[in-house]
């Protein structure tokens, strides 16, 4: 297992203190338009995932890539996670592991 | 503010004129009664005074303060029985006129030494009709015993006409006036009730130190939303059983008051009527639809939660699923059926209805030959009882009422809603464990927990979840030889032994067979992050644990022989994780006490609801 570049668990609040670094986020796919995909974060906000994804994609997707701006992502590897997800418990994960149990994440 | 009163309305009361609507004066209003609220005003129409009973219907209107001392009020409905030498006045209906008033005239003040000297009349009184009462009621239901009036100034008890009583008695041979069912008491003289037979109980043999007798209920509704029970012993049972008819309207009279039995009589009545051979009763056949063929007092579902264990109460829902008729042996030795079904209403609730007995095959019938076609009828509930023994559930008594898809406002609402959005609207049962963080039947504990905590040392078995995974099954004995045979609606399951070479034989059934049946008896380790535990699973949690039925994988291992692909089913199984009820109980082997665990069931990890526990369970560490 890889663990030289870990990703960080972001929503839109906590991506802006990672801009430049690996992140990883769910989205609720809102837009697809020509390279941009425009998604709702975990907390209701709105993020802008740059790239190309190999297959349609479903409801909710996770992202991981760079971090290139406060609300945007440039993504380079898609999952799709169907269309049930339970968001708020997602975003409680983002808050608890960069928050109290940080030293748990890498 | 000068206003007249009634001139001599006292005197044309007493004289029996109950037409009159006079105007008088409420000069003392007196709370009596220690089991129930009665009031007792003293009326006057500016030169005499007279008592009067307020019927409990009207009690409002002294608490509310409408009608109170001074107030002068016109009496609307209201009748004078004569009893021993006094006149009693009940007031059935009145309005108020001036709420506040100076006292109006001179009336003449009632002395209180009269009612004083009352009470050992009162006293002798009740002895005399208790005695009496009770050489007419030969068998009296067990533990229903002579009346206790509270001892308090109140117009001595009248007994039923027939019964010759010491001192003079003034019969009244006016017509009984019919009155509303709210205002019957014992202290009326005579009285008349005309009322719809909502429920009719079944005919009931008994048998006690007394020898044996037979009994019978049912219940009355009147236009005025008053509900009573009516009961019948023994030779009155033949009188009337007949003649009483569900929902025909009888004008009944002549029975005799006493307070109602709690433990049977659901209705809101302190009071239950009792035939005797004189009593009368008197079919109405003009329906003049002033009387409601049912009063229901429905409840959401969601308050159902909250609602006491046996608690008797209405609920109305559309039915999502029946399940069919099982037989259940009753503690008794008898047999009965039971079926459950499921409802479900605007409350975001569903809840579990037990159907008993004769309930099964009726109601029950049709509602399953309802959902089997597609529908999904509403059912009314009157007189459901809660049981709380797995979250909370409705079951039928024999006073319950079903009625499908009645003509009400509430299932017309209920057809709406279900037809619209409530066909899909997600829905929590309040009967069945709810997995977050469990519901109050529900524990979660580890595997070092079930050691560390002592589970299953009490008398009674523990019931823990515990969410893990199965490391380890034992297959060298894996399930047994079962008996196929059917007794009644469920198998016997008794191990069977060979009998010669190619068949089988059941000691229980005492007979043999070809073909015996495979039924899982596994060893099996579960696992979790804290250790590790054996324990037992039968048929139903092994089919669970892995995935295709005990012959199945007996035929693959030992007539196949194919162990290839035994053993890889077999890790297949392995280290999935699922939520696992478990019955804990110490038990002797040989000289030692064991822990023995067995695995009830076997759910699947519902991942939205236990990533919602595991968050509050974080949120409960304690902190550095």
């Amino acid at each position: 297992m890889d663990t030289s570049n870990p990703a960080v668990f972001v929503n839109a609040e906590l991506l802006r203190l990672y801009v430049g670094r690996r992140v990883r986020a769910v989205i609720q796919v809102l837009r697809s338009d020509g390279g941009v995909v425009t998604g709702k974060s975990t907390d209701d906000n709105q993020i802008l995932v740059k790239g190309s994804p190999t297959s349609p994609l479903s409801k909710f997707v996770e992202v991981v890539g760079i971090a290139d701006g406060e609300k945007s992502i440039h993504a380079e590897i898609w999952t799709n996670f169907g269309d049930t997800f339970e968001t708020h418990t997602y975003n409680q994960l983002c808050q608890l592991a960069n928050g109290e149990f940080k030293h748990m994440f890498l | 503010m000068a206003v007249n009163l009634t001139p001599n309305a006292i005197a044309a009361i007493e004289s029996g004129d109950v037409n009159a609507k006079p105007l008088v004066q409420v000069l003392d209003i007196k709370l009596i009664g220690s089991t129930q609220e009665r009031y007792r005003l003293l009326l006057s129409d500016a030169v005499s005074t007279q008592h009067a009973m307020l019927a409990t219907q009207l009690n409002d209107r002294v608490k509310s303060g409408r009608v109170r001392k001074g107030s002068v009020v016109q009496l609307v409905e209201y009748i004078c029985s004569p009893v021993q030498n006094r006149k009693i006045i009940v007031v059935l209906n009145m309005e108020t006129i001036i709420p506040d008033c100076e006292i109006i005239g001179n009336p003449k003040s009632l002395v209180e030494s009269d009612s004083a000297a009352q009470k050992p009349l009162f006293n002798g009184n009740l002895v005399q009709s208790a005695r009496v009462s009770n050489n007419n009621f030969s068998a009296q239901k067990p533990g229903h015993n002579v009346q206790n009036f509270p001892p308090t100034v109140q117009p001595p008890y009248k007994p039923p006409p027939n019964y010759k009583n010491h001192g003079p008695i003034l019969k009244n041979d006016a017509p009984a006036r019919i009155i509303p069912i709210a205002a019957l008491n014992p202290y009326q003289g005579r009285w008349a009730i005309k009322a719809r037979v909502t429920a009719k109980g079944d005919l009931r043999r008994y048998n006690n130190a007394r020898g044996d007798g037979k009994v019978f209920s049912f219940d009355l509704l009147d236009s005025d939303g008053g509900e009573i029970r009516v009961t019948c012993f023994n030779a009155v049972v033949d009188r009337f059983y007949d003649a009483i008819e569900l929902g025909k309207v009888y004008m009944i009279s002549k029975g005799s008051l006493k307070p109602a039995q709690k433990n049977y009589n659901h209705l809101k009545n302190e009071w239950e009527i009792f035939l005797e051979a004189t009593s009368m009763v008197e079919l109405c056949p003009d329906e003049d639809g002033s009387i409601p063929r049912q009063q229901f007092s429905f409840r959401p579902i969601s308050e159902i939660e909250n609602a006491e264990n046996n608690s008797i109460l209405d609920v109305i829902g559309v039915v999502i699923s029946v399940n069919p008729s099982v037989p259940i042996l009753r503690k008794n030795g008898m047999e009965t059926q039971r079926r459950i079904l499921n409802l479900k209403d605007g409350s975001g609730r569903s809840v579990e209805l037990t159907l008993w007995g004769e309930f099964c095959n009726r109601e029950g019938q049709k509602l399953e030959e309802m959902i089997n076609s597609g529908g999904f009828p509403v059912l009314a509930v009157k007189s459901g009882k809660v049981n709380d023994f797995s979250g909370k559930s409705i079951g039928t008594i024999s006073a319950t009422q079903l009625l499908i898809n009645p003509d009400l406002p509430e299932a017309h609402g209920l057809r709406n809603w279900f037809d619209g959005v409530g066909k899909s609207a997600s829905s929590v049962s309040i009967s069945r464990e709810i997995i977050l963080g469990g519901s109050k039947n529900e524990i979660r504990k580890t595997v070092s927990q079930i050691k560390d905590e002592g589970f299953g040392r009490s008398d009674k078995p523990d019931w823990v979840t515990v969410k893990a995974a199965i490391s380890f099954i034992k297959t060298d004995t894996f399930c047994y030889t079962a008996c196929p045979l059917m007794i009644g609606d469920r198998q016997c399951n008794k191990k069977v032994t060979r009998s010669g070479n190619a068949r089988w034989q059941c000691d229980r059934c005492n007979q043999e067979f070809e073909e015996c049946d495979y039924r899982y008896l596994l060893q099996a380790q579960i696992q979790d992050h804290t250790g590790l535990t054996w324990v037992t699973a039968f048929q139903e949690s092994g089919e669970e644990i892995l995935g295709c039925s005990a012959k199945e994988l007996y035929s693959l291992k030992y007539e196949d022989q194919d162990d290839d692909r035994f053993g890889g089913i077999i890790r297949s199984r392995l280290f999935i994780q699922y939520l696992f009820r478990l019955k804990i109980k110490e038990e002797m082997y040989g000289d030692e006490q064991r822990v023995k665990i067995t695995v009830v069931k076997v759910d699947n990890v519902n991942y939205s609801s236990e990533g919602r526990y595991m968050l509050d369970l974080i949120s409960k560490f304690p902190r550095q």
